[in-house]
């Protein structure tokens, strides 16, 4: 046989795999279900939820024991600030208890009896905030409020005392020193922009390997022996196994990527500064890479739905793994070196920080690298397992051939007993 | 009487069942374990510390070098480099060295000894929520103090009191409680809903993956047999060992937290039990009623697989429901993980009667029931129906 045949059968019979695995993903539910329509579905969901991005209007309840014009300003200022909104009053400090325990308020701003006395006589007044811990976000609107709030009135009573006779020195005596605080990259501090990269890329990774070991799970079941390797002349190489079917996974995950990376953000109009050519440079090793880690896996379940089991609670985990809630820098080194056997950690850094951050190709490189890394690391577990499991089916195969020869063999003397007795 | 032995005989046999298969041993034990080790650890420090942070000082001064070093000092950052312009510390940010830099331009301290106002800024990442926020929080009370630290040395000089000078410096002291976690511990925030969440979608799936696993070998009319064809029996036999376990599991979890971490908690005792046997039955209601809603093995799976990671987002306890748009409010009631945060919030963390989370409870005693609608189609499913794969 030519080198020129060779080659040709190779890519024939990979093609041939290519097919099979093709048919065997659309007619198979529960991958239909995981490699189409949860990444179609599950990121227009999860951009829904966090749509608004931020919250506004938390609801806090005032006891206000001053009565007085200056305790009514604040009341006022901190009702007209984007983040809070002033629902209810209360005589003391249990009445308002009731009202967060009612789940109707989540803070509550009391003003002392003698805030205004104070304010008057030149000394410092107290506000006292009480916050409901159970919400971060909510406390953090809550606090920041009445932070601004006392500032700007703060600034007001200093401009009374200090008789000053031109804007100017009014400024300069508020606030010797200016500053501007400027959040970049997500600049309202939005959470869907904060989330979604971050979910986006990690659906691709376990939708991906949950469909993978889905389609084994089947085909395991359908096979007499329960292999994973059908006996069959196409199947006859392992590394042609094994394109053939990542090419399957990869043809769908092209499109289903580009629909998570490009289509969503553009959707819910969430940050997107990811330019095209560095994506590809991103997607296709991370596509690589997640793709043999499903084969790799696939080959350790033996029922189909195991692998649900073993892969869908790791969602969570991996998203703090990545960086994205919990910083980089205070994950231990422990964690870190676990959360390196995952493609997601390399491609959720590297996707949120070109997509959110606008990073360029050459600030992810190291992850882009480690990313080619998992992919060889991984095309090398999945040829090991692979040959395995071929060995596997030759094994049954001879096997079985072993048994029908003998069968035949029976069969012949059984026959000339019966003629020649 | 016989009731109770056929639930015991069941019972057995289910043990037997979990001893088997090495998956059960796995997913009920060592990963549910795994996952609170690793939310505990990784938040072991409750509000991240020392955080990476960088400087651009053009400046050079006495001034802008005791600025650095007081916000070195902050609990949350860590000044690690400084920075020639504006633009490399930009850089460092994209490429994860820092996350956040404060700008003190040229002159700051000429302008601020001779009154001009001279304005330094500082850039934060909130391309990180957590990060960004405790970093801005650092960096605005570093200047503040700066601002702060002017007029004081003015006034001091000038002969005022002490008293004096905090009273003009800052009119208005904002005396904050933060009700129940002092320390601002994201640990104890977040760790006791998130595992509870992780440790009820292992709940979800392995209830309706061992209905499935009897309907998928063909085993479903041998259990019934064994339950003298009652499918109320033949279900509470098969799930007391699960529950038994799972149970033990989320109890070990509970003290680990509140005995061990010292988790803080208003709530007393029979508040952090009620709350377990009320995750554990509800949970388990809840797998089973996705299997007898769709007595298949892989699609029951699927929706409480699906169902459990989306109750993560939709529980709110990270991003609250009330910022959702409206039919996701209401989406939200349908997730257990839901109720059980707002339960936890109300009776254990904040020490609530339980009235005032009357409707969270009766939610998830609603769910420990739902599995009612479903036992005559589940018993249907197990003596007529054949697995296909």
């Amino acid at each position: 046989m030519s080198i020129f045949h060779k080659i040709s059968n190779w890519f024939e019979d990979a093609a041939y795999i290519w097919r099979q695995e093709i048919k065997q993903v659309f007619r198979d539910e529960g991958v239909l279900i995981f490699c189409i329509i949860v990444p179609l579905a599950y990121p227009l969901l999860y951009s829904w939820i966090y749509n608004n991005e931020v919250v506004h209007e938390v609801p806090v309840v005032v006891v206000d024991q001053s009565h007085s014009q200056l305790s009514r300003q604040f009341v006022r200022m901190c009702d007209a600030s984007p983040d809070v909104k002033v629902i209810s009053y209360a005589e003391d400090l249990d009445d308002a208890q009731s009202l967060v325990s009612r789940q109707i308020v989540k803070g509550v701003y009391l003003i002392p009896s003698d805030f205004s006395t104070k304010v008057n006589r030149g000394e410092q007044a107290v506000i006292n905030v009480y916050c409901d811990m159970s919400l971060m976000l909510a406390y953090k609107a809550i606090y920041m409020t009445s932070m601004q709030v006392s500032q700007t009135m703060g600034a007001e009573i200093q401009k009374k005392v200090s008789g000053n006779y031109t804007d100017r020195e009014d400024a300069i005596t508020t606030r010797p020193l200016d500053f501007e605080d400027v959040p970049i990259f997500n600049q309202s501090g939005g959470y869907g922009n904060f989330i979604i990269p971050g979910v986006i890329m990690l659906i691709i990774q376990q939708t991906l390997v949950l469909g993978i070991g889905l389609a084994a799970g089947t085909a395991r079941e359908r096979n007499r022996y329960s292999d994973l390797v059908p006996i069959n002349r196409c199947y006859s190489g392992v590394y042609r196994i094994i394109c053939g079917k990542a090419l399957c996974y990869l043809m769908v995950y092209a499109v289903m990527s580009a629909w998570l990376t490009l289509v969503v953000p553009r959707l819910f109009s969430f940050i997107a500064l990811v330019h095209w050519q560095d994506l590809l440079a991103l997607m296709v090793p991370y596509l690589l890479a997640c793709t043999f880690f499903g084969m790799t896996l696939s080959c350790l379940v033996h029922y189909r739905e195991n692998v649900m089991l073993l892969i869908v609670f790791l969602s969570l985990p991996l998203l703090f793994l990545s960086g994205v809630s919990w910083p980089l820098s205070n994950i231990s080194g422990t964690w870190q070196s676990i959360s390196w056997l995952f493609p997601s950690t390399f491609g959720v850094r590297a996707f949120v920080r070109m997509n959110t951050m606008g990073g360029v190709l050459s600030d992810v490189v190291n992850e882009v690298r480690c990313l080619w890394v998992l992919a060889a690391a991984y095309f090398g577990f999945a040829c090991i397992v692979y040959g395995f499991e071929k060995r596997r089916t030759y094994l049954h195969a001879h096997e079985r051939l072993e048994m029908l020869r003998k069968k035949r063999e029976i069969r012949l003397q059984l026959k000339q007993k019966v003629e020649h007795p | 009487m016989k009731t109770l032995y056929l639930i015991w005989q069941i019972a057995k046999r289910e043990c037997k069942i979990l001893y088997v298969n090495r998956i059960y041993f796995f997913s009920m034990v060592f990963f549910p374990l795994l996952t609170m080790v690793f939310f505990t650890s990784l938040m072991d420090e409750g509000l991240p510390e020392d955080m990476p942070v960088g400087v651009v000082d053009l400046d050079n001064t006495t001034t802008s070098r005791s600025l650095i070093r007081r916000l070195d000092a902050f609990q949350s950052s860590k000044v690690v480099a400084h920075y020639p312009s504006v633009a490399e510390a930009r850089r460092a940010i994209q490429e994860n060295e820092i996350y956040a830099f404060l700008y003190i331009p040229k002159g700051t301290t000429d302008n601020l000894l001779s009154s001009r106002q001279p304005k330094i800024s500082y850039y934060y990442n909130m391309a990180s929520v957590l990060s960004g926020s405790l970093l801005m929080r650092d960096l605005k009370t570093i200047s503040t103090l700066g601002s702060a630290g002017v007029g004081q040395a003015t006034m001091r000089a000038k002969g005022y009191t002490q008293e004096q000078t905090t009273a003009f410096l800052q009119p208005i002291r904002i005396n904050l409680h933060q009700v129940g976690n002092p320390w601002t511990n994201y640990n104890s925030y977040l760790s006791t809903t998130i595992v509870p969440g992780v440790m009820m979608l292992f709940m979800f799936m392995i209830s309706a993956y061992s209905l499935g696993m009897e309907l998928k070998f063909g085993r479903g009319k041998e259990w019934l047999k064994m339950a003298d064809n009652r499918i109320v029996v033949a279900i509470l036999g098969k799930f007391l060992p699960q529950a038994v376990v799972f149970l033990s599991l989320i109890f070990f979890y509970e003290f680990y937290i509140y005995g061990i971490m010292h988790f803080p908690h208003q709530g007393d005792i029979w508040d952090i039990i009620l709350l377990s046997l009320l995750e554990v039955f509800g949970s388990i209601g809840f797998g089973i009623f996705a299997f007898g809603l769709m007595p298949s093995l892989r699609m029951s799976m699927s929706i409480c697989s699906l169902w459990a990671v989306l109750s993560f987002s939709l529980a709110g306890f990270t991003y609250p429901v009330m910022g959702m748009d409206a039919p996701i409010q209401a989406l939200t009631w349908l997730f257990p993980l839901r109720h059980y945060y707002m339960l936890y919030q109300i009776t254990v963390f904040n020490g609530f009667p339980l009235i005032d989370a009357w409707f969270h409870f009766v939610a998830l005693v609603g769910f420990v029931l739902l599995p009612w609608f479903v036992v005559m189609k589940i018993k249907n499913a197990m003596l007529h129906y054949v697995y296909i794969p």
